[in-house]
């Protein structure tokens, strides 16, 4: 039992130790024990947007590739914008990194006008989605119907969603097991081009099919 | 021998409710490596590549293990080593125009990368952290939150 609390004790002091150490040894990456650190970075497509971090007492905007700002308690303002060191990064996120799932492939399937028969071309495409299910292997595969802003939302509707539900039969027949897929409509709310309403767009009459 | 077959079946539930896939679902676990946990209404499900997440689940890695999630608008975060993570509010249905992300870090190590949700409806969409609030437009953030 005195070996256990000693043991313990040693680890609690070995960690104060190594946050000591982190402060004296890395005077510019500056992290707090016990605080919080944000970094912005680049998505897969390589596109950096941004992001505000609010604390009670103030905020600050991360703009750039590698901005970083950290909080220590909500009482105090985020700190000051700094450029995160690339070894902070590959150090403390590599594990993280690593388990990133990789980006999704997404197949976008047209129909001949009016109907629930896909074109030649997309027809073309559905063995490319089964072999994609199986290399992955995925865990999902998503088949969501999308119309354009014109018409009646329900006639619309109702037909992008028999045509998501035709992906379904097709890709089912070809061996996608029917516990991996799921078919939803997204209407008019999710468009490749977003247009005004009323506004006719074929391309965004489609069904798009997204393999994780 | 049907008392065993009996038992055999109800312990492999817990394991065959993990993989279906129901109108409840906002993601799934796709990467994984050593062990990590669903905590669900005060259930404990062991994680497993393929199992689906819902709405207030939280996920939380051992030491060392780490996991990959991907929820149904395509928003990916990522756990290191004992890492805590809440779901705690989701909701994607483009058609209605619902839309609702709500992820609180507890602790630990996180990659996220913005999805769909963020896309069509960024103000939908925070993280919140013990200490803070982010707000996130299209992009990719790295999160630590020490103990």
């Amino acid at each position: 039992m005195g070996q256990q609390y000693a043991a313990r004790l040693a680890g609690a002091l070995r960690s104060k130790y190594q946050c000591a150490a982190w402060l004296v040894s890395l005077p510019l990456v500056l992290a707090a024990c016990g605080g919080q650190s944000i970094v912005l970075m680049a998505d897969p497509g390589g596109h950096v947007g941004q992001a505000e971090v609010v604390t009670a007492a103030g905020k600050q905007r991360l703009e750039k590739s590698g901005d970083m700002t950290q909080t220590s308690g909500e009482a105090k303002p985020p700190s000051a914008v700094k450029t995160a060191d690339p070894a902070y990064i590959a150090s403390t996120f590599a594990e993280v990194l690593a388990i990133e799932p990789p980006p999704p492939q997404v197949f976008t399937l047209m129909f001949e006008s009016g109907t629930t028969n896909l074109t030649t071309a997309s027809l073309d495409q559905i063995p490319n989605i089964v072999a994609a299910s199986q290399k992955r292997p995925a865990v999902s595969v998503r088949i969501s119907g999308h119309t354009d802003a014109t018409g009646s939302d329900k006639v619309n509707d109702a037909l992008s969603q028999e045509r998501a539900m035709q992906v379904w039969n097709l890709l089912q027949q070809k061996g996608i097991p029917a516990r991996l897929m799921s078919v939803t409509s997204h209407g008019k709310g999710n468009p490749a081009i977003p247009t005004p309403d009323g506004v006719a767009e074929p391309r965004n009459r489609r069904v798009v099919v997204i393999v994780h | 021998m049907k008392i065993i077959s009996r038992w055999f079946f109800i312990a492999l539930l817990p394991i065959a409710s993990a993989f279906a896939e129901s109108s409840e679902t906002v993601g799934h676990i796709q990467t994984l490596q050593g062990q990590a946990f669903i905590q669900r209404a005060g259930t404990t499900l062991p994680a497993a590549i393929g199992a689906e997440l819902r709405k207030s689940d939280q996920i939380r890695t051992g030491k060392p293990a780490a996991v990959g999630i991907v929820l149904t608008d395509d928003t990916t975060i990522s756990l290191g080593s004992n890492s805590e993570l809440s779901l705690s509010d989701y909701a994607f249905e483009p058609k209605q125009s619902k839309f609702a992300l709500s992820l609180k870090m507890i602790k630990g190590t996180f990659s996220y990368i913005t999805g769909q949700i963020v896309k069509l409806s960024p103000d939908s969409a925070r993280i919140q952290t013990p200490d803070a609030t982010i707000a996130v437009r299209g992009t990719k953030l790295l999160v630590e939150i020490k103990d």
